[in-house]
C-alpha cells in the first residue's frame, strides 16, 4: 500500500524542486556575484573609458605600471557613459569606480549629485596643471578635435588646412563623416570657423548659423554621421568617406597601425575629459590612488603622452618628453595660436538644448 | 521487484481511482508545473515592467516627451517603416511559402535552408553585410558602374530604402513559417476537385488557396508588424538620421539626455500604441469573417 503512494510523493517533491529551481538558481547567482566583488575592498579598481586603440594605450602606459607599483588590480571597460553612471548610482549598485566623462557631462553629473568628492589628501595636486583640478573630478585629458583625411584619395599636399576647405564641396566632392553628438565633438564650432568667425567670437555659439552653414556646405546629402570615436577610422579606411572629423590620437594610432590617414592640428579644437568617481563606488580609495599615480608619476605620464599624443594632466611628465613630442601635444604653446579652446562652461549650460536642435536638424 | 510495483503504480496514479480528491491533487500538480514560468515572469518581466511604468509617471515625463518634435517624428517613422516593411515582407513571404509548398523534397530542403540561414545569423552581421553591399563604393554600385549603367554611385545606403531592405531580410522567416503552415494544412483534394470541374490554376489560387491560407497571412502580418516596431540596430547601421525609429529615440533619451523617466514614458507609449493597433487589427479581421489569428 505504501509502495503505491511513494511514486506520487516522489513526483510531487520533484515538482516542488522544479518549481523552486529557478529561485535557487537566482539565489546562487546572487551569492556568487556578491562573493566575487566582495574581494577585499580597494584591491581592485574598475575604470571605464571609450574603447578602441585608446583603451590599449591607457592600459599599457598607466594601468599596468600602476598595478605593478600599487598591487591594485585595475579592470578597464570600454563602455563609459554618463547614463551608465547615473543608472548605477540611482539603483545603488555601483560597479564602476573611475569613470571617464566629457566636460559638459561633468557639470551635469555634479549638478545632479552623482559624484564623490575628490580626496586631495590621497591625490597630490602638485602634478596637476591649473585647469585640471576640480572638486568632483580631474580634467585628466586634453585632446584635439581635428579634420582627418584619407591619403589615398587626398594627398597631404592637397589636404584641407582649415574648416572652410574641409567643408568646401567644390574642393572635395566626396562625402564627409561628422560626429553625431556634441558632448565630445566640436562640429558646430568647426562650421562657424568655416564661415569665417574668428576664434574669439565663436562663443556664445550661434547654433542656428552653424547649422545653416552645414546645410549649405557641404549639404546634408554629403554628410555621414559617426557615433563612436573609432568609427571614423573604419569609414576612412574602408573608403566610405575621404574626410572625417576625428581626434588627433585616433588618427595617430591608426597611422601607427599602417593606415594611410592624416590630420592637421590647424584649426583644431582643444577639449578635455574628466575622470570622476560615482557616488557609492566600492573602491573609491583605489580610484583616488590611481588618480594620484596618473597625475604625478613622471615616467608613466611621459609614456602616455608619447604613445597617445594627448596631454595627460601630469606636469612632471612634460620635462621627460623629447622637444618635438612636447611641441605636438594638444596643450603645447606652439599650437596655441592655431587652435580654438572649447568653452566648457557654455557647453555645460547649453548641451541638452543644442543636442536636441542638432538632432532635429539631422532628422529633418 | 521495485520496478514491477512502479510499473503498476504509474497507471494507478494517472487514472481516476477514487473520486474527487486525487483529481484535485492532479490539477494542483499540473498548476505547479507552471510555477517556474510564473516565477520567471514575475521576477524578470513583470517587476521591471512595473518599475518602468512607475518611473514613466515621475517628473512630468509624458508632457516633456510628447512636446518633443523628435518624438513625434520618430513615432511617425516607426509606424510608416513598420507598415511598409510588413507589407513587403508578407508579400515576399507568401511567394516563398507558396514555392516551398509546391516544390519537391530536395527543392524544399534547399529553400528551407535559404530561409533559415539568415534566421540563424545575428542581425548585426546581416545589417553590416548589407552595408558592405549597398555603400557608395560597395558591390552593387561597383557592379553597376563597371557595366556602364551609372556614372555616379546610387544612394542605396543611409536612407529609408536601405532600412526597409535590412528589415525585410530579418523579418522574412517570421512571415514564411505561419503562411507555409496554413498552406500545408489545405486539403489537396480541394484543388483536385476544382480542377476536375474545369477551374484554371488562377481560379484555384483565387478561390481555394488564397482564402484558406488567409489565417496564415493575417498571423504573419501581425507577428511581423509587432516585431518591426521594435527595430533598433537596422536604422542605426543602414538608415540616415531621418530614419530614426522610436527605439532609437528611447536610446537617445536614456544615454544621451540621461532622461530615464522620459525613456520609460516613450517605451510605454510604444507598447500602448502597438497594443491598440494589434487589437484593432484582430477586431477588423474578426469582422471580416476570420477567426484564427495570433
Amino acid at each position: 500500500m505504501s509502495n503505491n503512494f511513494s511514486p506520487v510523493y516522489n513526483r510531487r517533491s520533484l515538482l516542488k524542486a522544479a518549481a523552486f529551481a529557478p529561485l535557487a538558481g537566482l539565489a546562487l547567482s546572487g551569492c556568487s556575484t556578491k562573493s566575487s566583488s566582495s574581494a577585499p575592498a580597494n584591491s581592485t579598481v574598475t575604470v571605464t573609458s571609450y574603447g578602441g586603440s585608446y583603451n590599449d594605450q591607457l592600459t599599457q602606459t598607466i594601468l599596468n605600471p600602476f598595478a605593478k607599483q600599487s598591487g591594485i588590480k585595475p579592470t578597464l571597460l570600454a563602455n563609459t557613459s554618463l547614463a551608465g553612471l547615473k543608472a548605477q548610482v540611482q539603483s545603488g549598485d555601483v560597479q564602476w569606480d573611475l569613470v571617464e566623462i566629457t566636460a559638459p557631462e561633468y557639470e551635469t553629473a555634479v549638478a545632479e549629485g552623482l559624484l564623490e568628492k575628490f580626496d586631495y589628501n590621497i591625490i597630490s595636486d602638485k602634478g596637476l596643471p591649473g585647469y585640471a583640478k576640480a572638486d568632483y573630478g580631474i580634467k585628466y585629458l586634453s585632446f584635439l578635435f581635428v579634420m582627418a583625411w584619407d591619403e589615398r584619395v587626398i594627398p597631404d599636399g592637397k589636404a584641407p588646412s582649415d574648416w572652410a576647405q574641409f567643408f568646401d564641396q567644390n574642393r572635395f566632392s566626396t562625402k564627409r563623416s561628422i560626429y553625431n553628438q556634441l558632448s565630445d565633438s566640436s562640429v558646430l564650432e568647426a562650421a562657424l570657423l568655416a564661415d569665417g568667425v574668428p576664434f574669439e567670437k565663436i562663443y556664445p555659439l550661434d547654433v542656428d548659423r552653424a547649422l545653416r552653414v552645414l546645410g549649405q556646405h557641404p549639404g546634408k546629402d554629403k554628410l555621414l554621421y559617426h557615433s563612436t570615436n573609432q568609427e571614423p577610422i573604419q569609414q576612412l579606411t574602408s573608403g566610405e568617406v575621404a574626410l572625417s572629423t576625428s581626434f588627433n590620437n585616433r588618427i595617430n594610432a591608426a597611422r601607427a597601425d599602417g593606415a594611410k590617414l592624416n590630420f592637421t592640428p590647424q584649426n583644431a579644437v582643444l577639449a578635455g575629459d574628466y575622470f570622476v568617481v560615482p557616488k557609492g563606488a566600492k573602491n573609491k580609495e583605489a580610484a583616488f590612488k590611481l588618480m594620484n599615480f596618473m597625475s604625478n608619476d613622471a615616467e608613466a605620464g611621459a609614456a602616455f603622452d608619447k604613445v597617445t599624443n594627448l596631454t595627460l594632466a601630469n606636469t612632471p611628465a612634460l620635462s621627460k618628453l623629447p622637444k618635438e613630442i612636447a611641441d605636438s601635444l594638444p596643450t603645447s604653446p606652439k599650437l596655441a595660436e592655431k587652435i580654438l579652446l572649447r568653452d566648457d562652461k557654455w557647453w555645460a549650460q547649453n548641451l541638452k538644448q543644442t543636442e536636441q536642435k542638432f538632432k532635429l536638424w539631422q532628422a529633418s | 521487484m521495485a520496478q514491477a510495483t512502479l510499473a503498476r503504480a504509474r497507471p494507478g496514479a494517472g487514472g481516476p481511482p477514487s473520486g474527487a480528491p486525487p483529481k484535485r491533487r492532479r490539477r494542483a500538480g499540473w498548476l505547479l508545473l507552471l510555477a517556474p514560468v510564473v516565477v520567471f515572469d514575475v521576477l524578470l518581466f513583470l517587476t521591471p515592467l512595473g518599475k518602468l511604468i512607475g518611473s514613466s509617471f515621475t517628473g512630468g515625463a509624458y508632457a516633456r516627451v510628447l512636446a518633443d518634435p523628435l518624438v513625434t517624428r520618430s513615432l511617425v517613422n516607426t509606424l510608416s517603416i513598420a507598415l511598409t516593411s510588413t507589407a513587403v515582407t508578407v508579400v515576399l513571404g507568401y511567394v516563398i511559402a507558396l514555392v516551398l509548398w509546391r516544390s519537391g523534397t530536395v527543392m524544399r530542403v534547399i529553400l528551407f535552408a535559404v530561409v533559415l540561414l539568415p534566421f540563424w545569423t545575428g542581425i548585426l552581421v546581416k545589417n553590416f553585410a548589407w552595408a558592405v553591399l549597398l555603400q557608395d563604393n560597395g558591390l552593387v554600385n561597383g557592379f553597376l558602374h563597371n557595366i556602364g549603367l551609372i556614372n555616379a554611385p546610387l544612394p542605396l545606403l543611409h536612407n529609408r530604402f536601405a532600412v526597409i531592405v535590412g528589415m525585410v531580410h530579418c523579418l522574412l522567416p517570421y512571415a514564411v513559417f505561419p503562411i507555409f503552415s496554413s498552406l500545408a494544412a489545405i486539403d489537396g483534394r480541394l484543388a483536385l476537385a476544382a480542377r476536375s470541374l474545369g477551374a484554371r490554376e488562377a481560379a484555384v489560387f483565387r478561390r481555394i488557396t488564397l482564402p484558406l491560407s488567409a489565417p496564415g497571412i493575417s498571423a504573419a502580418g501581425l507577428l511581423v508588424f509587432i516585431i518591426s516596431t521594435g527595430f533598433f540596430i537596422t536604422p542605426v547601421v543602414m538608415g540616415g538620421p531621418g530614419d530614426m525609429m522610436i527605439a532609437n529615440e528611447i536610446d537617445y533619451y536614456a544615454r544621451q539626455l540621461t532622461d530615464f523617466p522620459g525613456a520609460a514614458a516613450l517605451a510605454v507609449i510604444l507598447t500602448v500604441l502597438v497594443s491598440i493597433i494589434a487589437a484593432v487589427y484582430q477586431r477588423v479581421l474578426k469582422a471580416g469573417g476570420q477567426h484564427e489569428t495570433l
